[in-house]
């Protein structure tokens, strides 16, 4: 798998210097932009150079056999390409071009044919129609059409992250890398899976057990195997984050009996998630908005939040969603009670805490007493930033956090771009709406709760600080 | 399931399939989910009038009694069911009647009467993507109305039956519940991993619908029963 993500040399057949020529654009990314160091051949009619890479009329005449060959040329000359291929030695290719399962008996007798040439020559295949992989530590990327010169696409291989995806829309690739550029954790690698006719979700998900990944997302069109993503979600150490698109009645087609005409896919679909630990998302910005919640703080071990909020609206909003996202608003301890009255400027001793215009100190006592109290699981904390040392608070929380091994899911009621701009400049996880943090809390919750059931929970409590170290020192490695 | 009675039940729906059924008739199928650790009523399968009304005073009155046939799937539209037959008169004018109506049958089924408020359904279906599926549901005439039913991936575990009985929205009715003792979900959670082993085990049973599954005295108990076959090629 890995020579996917990181071949010593590779060849993009269909490449050519034909205006908007797509495989043109790959080998500009990189050379010009990612600065590759291996060997980049083009193949085309013309056997002509591409962007200095040379270029060659026939795989058959490479001066080697790449690690990886990425075809970008009409359906129908793929199984013909695959042979030579074959015939190269060449035993990774990333097919981009379309047409085939997704169009009609012609694509699928197509694929077909070549899923078999590929079994009989031990060759692995990503697609056919789909972008490939991505790798930000790597930095490689076989992409077609992708500018460069846009900011968010240049900065994600500037500051690599431990957010893997594997993307069935190269769409929404593009949508979740872009937006994860305006959060705090970046991307390790994404893969588009295409039609998936050899690699598909459950391989990746094995694959990334052993690299820095740290959290898992994926975006499904359909399911290819599902008692193999089960399998694979099963022996995840990692969160596995799912959307997936569609509900699909083509089992209750045929039914004969009641069970069946009940059981639409989605159903059984949501069964399988639950047996086997996989978080199903409820939107696609959730593939963005969630990862944070696993990275940067440790995990909800209970189902008791503490909200704490110096605007009283939102207390009583918060307490609504987390009753619907199956959380419970804490009834604090007397001695909890007891310890707020006497921080003073508190409004509300019980859960919500309120307070007024406070000072810093005001905010670090309410954290600590909150977060070393026993009933307590997690924190809800809706701190407006009215002043700016309440920033300062907040990454002081984030210390005590992990000091208590309890989560807080953060949410600023202040204008989106400007909560936006502060995780940003001061790497504090804060969350764009109260739904989106209660959201957070409740997945930590129930990736906790499928460790548990999977007797992975003793390696797991000190997860996030571990890996941090870990991925900071890559981090540097890298510059 | 012991071997024993694994090979049997696999000799019974080898048996059905060779003769072509597209499903066993609701004796078999009951003889197959009670396999898997569904608890059933007490019941015969009779031939002659006589016999019914002698099986009839051996289970105890009131009775059932039922055409039995695999192709009599929806035996109450086809009106071949009679209820509360409470003394060997009432079991032999049933008879009677049933045995007028020129069905084919392989024979007529004396049961026990169970009587309960609280109905569930239980069921396996094979997924296209994730194969065989258990479901665990509101019973009787508000299944289909109702939809409110759960579902888990076989095999499973008895924390996964656990997990989806309690997933229903109705799932306080498995509790003490207006005068009635609260349901002993040991026996479900047994009948759910039953039912998940027989989809994993045998192939020819394509879908399974116990429904309904009745409660009396917190007792589960399969009423009826269909297993269906997987389509049958030459």
């Amino acid at each position: 798998m890995e020579l996917f993500f990181d071949p010593r040399s590779v060849v993009v057949i269909g490449a050519s210097n034909t205006p908007f020529n797509l495989g043109h654009t790959i080998c500009n990314m990189l050379k010009d932009y990612l600065h590759y160091q291996g060997a980049v051949y083009a193949v085309n009619s013309k056997g002509e150079a591409v962007n200095g890479c040379p270029g060659y009329s026939s795989v058959l005449d490479l001066p080697e056999a790449p690690d990886l060959a990425i075809i970008i040329v009409a359906a129908r000359h793929v199984p013909g390409l695959i042979e030579d291929i074959a015939r190269k030695g060449i035993r990774r290719v990333v097919i981009e071009s379309a047409g085939f399962s997704e169009g009609g008996e012609i694509g699928e007798a197509m694929q077909r044919e070549i899923d078999t040439i590929a079994r009989q020559n031990g060759i692995r295949i990503l697609g056919p129609n789909c972008l490939g992989a991505l790798s930000t530590r790597d930095k490689f990327c076989c992409f077609y059409g992708v500018n460069p010169s846009l900011v968010e696409m240049n900065q994600i291989f500037e500051s690599p992250g431990n957010i893997s995806y594997i993307i069935q829309s190269g769409g929404v690739a593009v949508l979740v890398m872009e937006s994860l550029y305006y959060d705090i954790v970046g991307v390790n690698k994404v893969v588009s899976i295409g039609n998936k006719c050899d690699v598909d979700e459950a391989d990746l998900i094995e694959y990334f057990q052993k690299d820095e990944t740290e959290v898992i997302g994926l975006y499904l069109e359909n399911i290819s195997n599902g008692r193999r993503l089960m399998e694979a979600a099963r022996k995840s150490h990692k969160p596995v984050l799912l959307y997936k698109v569609g509900k699909t009645k083509e089992g209750a087609m045929a039914a004969m009996s009641h069970t069946a005409g009940m059981a639409n896919n989605d159903r059984v679909f949501d069964a399988a998630c639950r047996q086997t630990g996989i978080i199903r998302l409820q939107s696609i910005d959730e593939l963005h908005s969630l990862p944070k919640m696993f990275t940067e703080m440790p995990l909800l071990k209970g189902k008791r939040i503490a909200a704490f909020t110096n605007s009283g609206a939102f207390g009583g909003i918060s307490a609504d969603l987390l009753v619907q996202a199956g959380l419970q608003m804490v009834r604090l301890a007397p001695q909890t009670q007891e310890k707020l009255k006497k921080v003073g400027q508190v409004f509300n001793v019980k859960n919500p805490v309120d307070i007024g215009p406070a000072l810093p100190q005001t905010y670090l006592d309410i954290f600590e007493i909150l977060l070393s109290a026993d009933e307590v699981d997690g924190l809800l904390p809706l701190l407006s930033v009215w002043q700016p040392f309440v920033i300062d608070c907040l990454l002081e929380l984030m210390k005590m956090c992990k000091q208590y091994e309890k989560p807080a899911a953060i949410y600023t009621p202040n204008a989106a771009s400007k909560s936006i701009a502060i995780r940003k400049k001061s790497r504090i996880p804060i969350f764009e709406t109260t739904e989106q943090a209660v959201r957070a809390l409740a997945v930590s919750q129930m990736y906790w709760a499928s460790l548990l059931k999977k007797n992975f929970t003793g390696e797991k409590t000190s997860c996030s600080a571990g890996m941090k170290a870990n991925h900071r020192s890559t981090g540097e490695a890298m510059q | 399931m012991t071997g024993k009675k694994e090979k049997e039940i696999r000799d019974l729906l080898v048996k059905a399939l060779q003769k072509g059924q597209l499903a066993l008739s609701e004796y078999e199928s009951r003889k197959v989910i009670a396999s898997a650790g569904v608890p059933i009523p007490r019941e015969a399968l009779v031939q002659s009038r006589d016999e019914a009304m002698d099986q009839a005073e051996k289970i105890g009155f009131p009775v059932v009694l039922k055409g039995s046939s695999p192709e009599l799937t929806h035996k109450t539209e086809m009106g071949m069911v009679r209820v509360n037959l409470k003394n060997r008169d009432d079991v032999g004018g049933a008879f009677d009647e049933l045995s007028g109506k020129g069905i084919r049958l392989e024979g007529f089924l004396v049961q026990e009467m169970v009587e309960g408020r609280r109905e569930f359904v239980i069921g396996l279906t094979r997924d296209p993507q994730f194969g065989p599926s258990v479901m665990f549901g509101l019973g009787g005439i508000f299944t289909e109305a109702m939809k409110d039913v759960s579902f888990r991936v076989a095999p499973l575990s008895e924390d996964d039956a656990r997990e989806m009985i309690g997933e229903i929205r109705a799932a306080k009715l498995l509790d003490a519940f207006r005068g009635e003792k609260a349901v002993d979900r040991e026996i479900l959670v047994r009948a759910l991993v039953g039912i998940g082993h027989l989809g994993m085990k045998h192939e020819e049973i394509a879908e399974i619908d116990i429904n309904p599954l009745i409660i009396r005295d917190g007792k589960p108990i399969a009423v009826d029963a269909l297993v269906i076959l997987k389509a049958h090629r030459a």
